[in-house]
């Protein structure tokens, strides 16, 4: 049988025998929505908090003491505006890119906006790495720079404390810290979003696609 | 206003809602995934109601929304994963009128579309509605030649799968 007869059959089908009354219908749009794009928005709030409180906190709590001691309080405090005005203006971009998504769009600029949203909120995490990445390296720097910095960093006063040795020590616990904690969140976010979009993915890709078979 | 709105919303949505129908039973395979498209497809267009003005049919505008939900927005949920699979649709279906070989050549023509992509689905399901190349390649955002294309290997594909 060919596929004019089946569209014939399809034609021909009876209705739906469960119909769902007006009423039903009406509960229905007062239920919650449990959409992608629902989580998507909420995920990338949740990542715009954490990130933010990781980076509130250490600000505070008095982990900035000794750096008073090396008088770097005003480049932590510089560096500490520049980054709020950057957090802002994700925010921003992170909302009108969530306005644009709209499920009247066709399915292509559908897809489009709601991948959109997701790499606004994966460039603010990648800001965010390469943020605490930069700072530490300056941060470095200019303890290098301060006679005694890292004693007085570490509280340690002892004169015959081998210097080149600490400092050695110093870099590489932030290194290993630094990437184990690159690598945590990777595989935290290959999971969150891997498992989320990839129908997503590989829908848009389908569409994508067919622009280079003609 | 709001209330006059949402009659009108209810008296559309309930009227067309064999459309919806259809594109559970394309896009689910159990009758509890089948509700939940069902009621997640139902919020979408009423969240956008207000955004229909009327220039189109509503059952036009009513498949690009239910289309877009089914193949971007909907998520399994995986609690209900042990249900039981439907093979057959014909369990919801009146038989009234209804000689058994068309059932059975309509159980394999949804079985056959369920054997597509999710993108493919939607080319067969709106081939299939009688719906123009220009609608359907509007509805998903491709050109019409790239739809026509597209169809023609989707049809080879579901020929395959219906007379293999």
């Amino acid at each position: 049988m060919d596929l004019a007869n089946y569209k014939k059959v399809w034609k021909n089908q009876p209705e739906e025998k469960n119909k769902i009354s007006a009423l039903e219908i009406y509960k229905m749009t007062q239920s919650k929505s449990n959409s992608i794009v629902k989580w998507i928005f909420i995920i990338g709030l949740l990542e715009f908090v954490f990130w933010f409180a990781i980076y509130y906190l250490g600000t505070k709590n008095g982990a900035l003491e000794p750096y008073e001691k090396l008088k770097l309080i005003s480049f932590i405090d510089n560096f500490n505006y520049f980054h709020y005005v950057v957090v802002v203006l994700f925010l921003i971009l992170f909302y009108r890119n969530f306005s644009l998504i709209s499920t009247v769009d066709d399915t292509k600029t559908l897809m489009k906006n709601i991948l959109l949203v997701r790499k606004t909120v994966k460039w603010y995490v990648y800001y965010n790495l390469i943020n605490v990445v930069v700072f530490s390296i300056i941060l470095n720097i200019l303890i290098f720079n301060t006679p005694d910095g890292i004693n007085i960093l570490s509280g340690i006063n002892n004169e015959s404390f081998n210097q080149e040795h600490m400092m050695s020590v110093f870099i590489i616990a932030q290194i290993v810290v630094i990437t184990i904690m690159i690598l945590i969140l990777w595989l935290f976010y290959y999971l969150l979003y891997g498992i989320l979009l990839k129908k997503l993915n590989k829908n848009y890709k389908e569409l994508t696609k067919l622009n280079e078979i003609s | 206003m709001q209330n006059q709105l949402e009659i009108k919303f209810l008296n559309d949505f309930e009227k067309n809602q064999n459309i919806v129908h259809k594109i559970c039973r394309i896009y689910t395979t159990n009758q509890d995934e089948h509700n939940d498209l069902f009621q997640e497809i139902t919020i979408q267009v009423w969240k956008n109601y207000s955004k229909f003005r009327g220039e189109a049919k509503f059952s036009t505008w009513m498949y690009r929304v239910a289309l877009n939900t089914a193949i971007s927005l909907f998520r399994k949920s995986k609690r209900r994963i042990k249900t039981q699979d439907f093979n057959t649709v014909s369990y919801k279906i009146e038989y009234v009128d209804y000689d058994n070989t068309k059932d059975l050549q309509l159980n394999a023509l949804y079985k056959g579309i369920r054997g597509l992509n999710d993108i493919e689905k939607a080319l067969m399901f709106l081939y299939l509605e009688d719906k123009p190349y220009k609608e359907i390649a509007e509805t998903l955002g491709i050109t019409e030649v790239n739809a026509r294309v597209k169809m023609n290997r989707t049809k080879e594909k579901l020929k395959k799968i219906l007379n293999p």
